[in-house]
């Protein structure tokens, strides 16, 4: 381990000191020891026994990386992931400065990295994976990627990093063939296993998976492929997965079958990575003892009340979860701001099981209501001051059945979050 | 009324991303909140046997959406075969909007990365070369029926020749490189891009201009939908095709006065702080 790694762990570590000291500021310390040394990344997980696993796709990267590292924990691994949402090259850095020693030795088994799209293929170049697993792609933040070809373009190259597994949602329209796109070099020297749900319980689901559109080429349909862990059957948070011809039971964090995909998908992953040492009992043991990652199903105590936090990453994430609801909420907030620039896609999503929205704010605020006037959802009152809005919202009385709902896009979520005097944690390593 | 208000939604399955279905669902409801009956055929890729006569002799209203590179070149086949009869309807004066791809494809051709031409049905005297400098913000036109926003995500020039446009870019790119609020590079990215942006010609930021607009044929890059902070825009097209059946517009129910409340808002939020990345 070189001087400059150790230089870099240092600095870095005093600047975190400081920024959690003044509450915040997550990323920055990651970054700064990146800047010190480059291949900080490199130094501090090359040397992990059993190397990096990475994680990628459109949505439940947070949700799913959770699940694979409580897993493995289970299975008596040490286990150092980053963060929910820590997924940039400074966020994964700042986790690192959290976890090793002053010489860059990081104390683990094995590495479970939630990988950004966009950051995904320099990222995962440098840390070389062992094992790549790819969740979905669905249309997803347009501003950013231009088109979801793209995405399945930078996905591909992800798991061409793969040096000795692949694990893939067979039932994804772009996913269930990408082993064969890579090509006979790769797969001839990779172990490539799959993921899905039933047929019958994704004709169930209102929209399916909401997998991106395929157009061109031959291409074989979603669905095709021998999954080795499939979800069998779906109830109110939990759901069952066969695996190896066993049925083993798992909880999920909220109701959804995309839920239930992720958790198919982290036990997919452990089979995959432990072999022999997998067993299947461990893994309901893990998932009952999980808390959410917020924003995921997150349910927020605030003066005796429970709010329901749904997030709406992008359209699938929110179609998903807003199909996943059991009736139309009572009590309903809504804030998007400019983290989602384009909220053109609004106009696709299916908004039926809202029946009214009592409070809209952020800056889209206006054109979320023009949406839901379109939609024939009654709308209480917009307001695009944040604070204001929640004061009025809160004001509402109890609801009969117990829960507020609050739809939030990320950084509105991280922002109320800390309006309503919760913590901060994303991408800043564990407290 | 002498019959439904019939509107072609043209590929809604390859050329429906980013919410661009919401322009039909919205020219539904307007009209339909007004006493309207509306009908809707939709055309994809697949339903066209290469006679194009799956075209409805009698339309309105034309409609088609955008999608990515990859859709425009598998529904290329598809717009050439109904390309005729769309050309007969342009020129019978029926209303088309098009927007972003579908835009591209009822032009005269495409110039894809490759260098190669994508044929297109020449219903708009536009030529597109998709690679041009990417711009991903806010959008913000002055037309002839006020201010049009939406927003803007397009690596693509498009030349309209000497034909009007749908009007002045006052934040964004618009049809082609341009200086200006919102038009894409900055300085630096220009700078640290090297010897290729340098080739560029940008036209001045106040000779930026949006779309097409000869007519009753709109072409433009606005999403947002296009139709759902504009529903000036959207009456515009609704009065045209009532207007050649010797019928007119009835005046905005309630409903609708509130939507169009809520747009207004919409708009003039976007106009005072728009952004781009």
């Amino acid at each position: 381990m070189g001087v400059r790694t150790t230089t870099a762990v240092l600095v870095g570590r005093a600047v975190r000191v400081a920024a959690r000291a003044r509450g915040g500021g997550s990323a920055i310390p990651g970054n700064i020891a990146l800047k010190i040394d480059p291949e900080f990344l490199q130094h501090s997980i090359a040397r992990i026994p059993l190397g990096v696993v990475a994680v990628s796709g459109s949505n439940g990267k947070s949700t799913t990386t959770n699940m694979l590292a409580a897993i493995l924990r289970e299975h008596g691994l040490k286990v150092f992931t980053n963060p929910s949402g820590g997924n940039l090259p400074q966020g994964i850095a700042s986790s690192v400065l959290a976890s090793v020693s002053a010489s860059g030795v990081l104390d683990a088994d094995i590495a479970i990295l939630e990988v950004d799209e966009g950051y995904g293929p320099k990222l995962t170049k440098m840390l070389k994976p062992t094992t790549v697993l790819l969740l979905n792609i669905q249309i997803d933040q347009l501003n950013r990627y231009h088109e979801p070809d793209r995405v399945v373009r930078m996905l591909a190259e992800v798991a061409g990093t793969a040096t000795k597994s692949l694990v893939l949602n067979r039932d994804d329209n772009h996913l269930v063939d990408l082993d064969s796109r890579l090509g006979a070099a790769f797969t001839s020297s990779r172990a490539v296993s799959f993921f899905g749900a039933t047929p019958e319980l994704i004709g169930a689901s209102a929209h399916g998976l909401a997998s991106a559109d395929r157009f061109g080429d031959d291409q074989t349909g979603a669905g095709a492929r021998p999954a080795d862990v499939t979800v069998t059957d779906l109830g109110d948070s939990q759901a069952v997965l066969g695996v190896d011809g066993t049925d083993i039971a798992v909880r999920l964090p909220a109701r959804g079958l995309h839920y239930a995909l992720d958790a198919a998908g982290a036990t997919a992953t452990a089979r995959s990575v432990l072999g022999a040492r997998f067993r299947p009992g461990l893994v309901t043991a893990a998932l009952n003892g999980l808390t959410t990652v917020y924003g995921r199903g997150e349910l927020l105590r605030v003066d005796g009340e429970d709010i329901e936090i749904i997030m709406m990453k992008n359209p699938a994430s929110l179609q998903l979860n807003l199909d996943s609801l059991e009736s139309a909420p009572e009590q309903v907030f809504m804030a998007v701001d400019e983290g989602t620039p384009d909220p053109s896609w609004v106009y696709d999503i299916d908004l039926s099981s809202l029946d009214h929205v009592d409070v809209i704010t952020g800056s889209k605020a206006w054109q979320f209501a023009v949406r839901f006037g379109y939609a024939n959802i009654p709308v209480g009152t917009v307001d695009l001051d944040v604070r204001a809005a929640i004061k009025q919202f809160l004001a509402l009385p109890r609801p009969a059945r117990g829960r507020k709902t609050m739809i939030l896009n990320y950084e509105q979520m991280m922002l109320i979050r800390k309006i309503l005097g919760f913590k901060e944690l994303e991408g800043g390593g564990k407290a | 009324m002498s019959g439904p208000l019939r509107i072609l939604h043209l590929f809604p399955r390859t050329l429906g991303l980013n919410g661009e279905g919401g322009n039909v669902d919205i020219l539904r409801r307007r009209a339909e909140s007004r006493g309207l009956s509306v009908e809707v055929t939709q055309l994809d890729d697949g339903d066209v046997d290469g006679d194009g006569d799956t075209v409805p002799s009698s339309v309105d209203l034309v409609f088609i959406g955008s999608g990515p590179v990859s859709a425009q070149v598998q529904t290329q086949a598809a717009v050439l075969a109904v390309a005729p009869a769309l050309r007969a309807l342009a020129s019978d004066g029926v209303p088309v909007l098009a927007v972003g791809a579908g835009f591209q494809l009822l032009g005269t051709s495409i110039t894809l990365a490759d260098g190669s031409a994508l044929v297109g049905a020449s219903v708009f005297p536009v030529t597109t070369v998709v690679t041009g400098e990417r711009v991903v913000g806010d959008f913000v036109v002055e037309s002839r029926l006020g201010t049009l926003v939406g927003f803007e995500n397009r690596g693509s020039y498009i030349d309209i020749g000497t034909a009007s446009p749908i009007g002045r870019v006052i934040y964004g790119r618009g049809n082609v490189a341009a200086e200006g609020p919102g038009a894409g590079a900055s300085a630096a990215a220009i700078a640290a891009s090297g010897s290729t942006a340098s080739s560029v010609v940008r036209v001045a930021a106040d000779a930026r201009v949006e779309g097409f607009w000869v007519d009753n044929l709109i072409g433009t890059h606005l999403h947002g939908p296009v139709l759902a902070n504009n529903p000036a825009l959207a009456d515009w097209l609704l009065s045209a095709a009532l207007a050649r059946r010797g019928e007119t517009l009835p005046a905005a129910t309630p409903d609708l006065v509130e939507i169009d409340r809520r747009a207004a808002e919409a708009r003039a939020t976007i106009t005072a702080a728009p952004l781009s990345e």
